[in-house]
């Protein structure tokens, strides 16, 4: 099995003989949120499977729409991720920000 | 990510006022576009109302402390007060039908515990290519952009 997944005997032992596999930035990251660290794996992944469908929509937008700006797109599908209030308020406090400069 | 804390219960109050006396009105221009989706900023939340001298419009304001001043020669109807510093008030939109009209076609969205009517973005888009204005030709590859995104994402979920 070591043979065919192409993993020498030496690292094999190696990984057995460590506590854990993880790297010790998500230990930690866990620990501090009192959380299994397989849980923050998942979420991570979570996110990037729907960020990879929404990088597939946006390459769709653009395909089907040459002239559409890509940032335009992604922020936009960005922004449809949020409940709508909260694009509201996202863009009431730029538009106030900007008035102040 | 936190929401940014503008747009709070004193503003939802005054729609909520507004809903519960059944004022006929409707959220337009980019604050409707952001709801929307559409990443667009802005200063105001315009409202777009049926008639202005609805009673309930004046009761409303009186419950949240705000109160109206109506139009002069040089300046257009407003609303004063800090419950009410963040609505503009709108009286009709370039290159739209009449209010009921696209009342008619606005989407209802929930804000807090209010439902308003908000004027769907391809309005938006028609109402500021008729305007014509600097402003208005700036945005306007923003919303269109937006509005492509909108549809492609509702038919791929």
């Amino acid at each position: 099995m070591l043979e065919q997944a192409k993993v020498s005997r030496t690292a094999y032992y190696s990984l057995t003989r460590k506590e854990s596999v993880l790297p010790g930035s998500v230990r930690a990251i866990a620990d501090q949120l009192s959380v299994a660290p397989s849980k923050i794996l998942i979420e991570a992944e979570a996110a990037e499977r729907r960020a990879q469908a929404l990088l597939r929509i946006a390459k769709k937008v653009i395909r089907k729409n040459p002239e559409a700006s890509f940032e335009n797109v992604w922020h936009t599908l960005m922004l449809l991720e949020e409940p709508p209030i909260n694009r509201l308020r996202r863009s009431l406090l730029r538009g106030r920000a900007l008035d102040l400069h | 990510m936190a929401a940014p804390s503008i747009f709070t219960d004193r503003e939802r109050k005054f729609l909520q006022e507004l809903v519960r006396r059944d004022v006929e009105f409707m959220i337009v221009g980019l604050s409707a576009a952001a709801l929307q989706g559409a990443p667009a900023v802005t200063q105001d939340v315009d409202l777009w109302f049926k008639d202005l001298s609805d009673p309930g419009l004046l009761e409303a304001l009186k419950k949240v402390g705000g109160v109206y001043i109506p139009p002069t020669g040089s300046t257009p109807p407003m609303f004063a007060g800090q419950s009410v510093a963040l609505f503009d008030i709108v009286l009709t939109m370039d290159g739209l039908g009449d209010f009921q009209e696209e009342m008619e076609n606005a989407l209802d969205f929930r804000i807090g515990r209010v439902q308003v009517k908000v004027l769907r973005l391809s309005r938006i888009i028609a109402s500021k290519r008729a305007a014509n204005r600097n402003k208005d030709r700036l945005i306007l590859p923003v919303l269109e952009d937006a509005a492509a995104t909108i549809r492609e994402r509702g038919s791929d979920s």
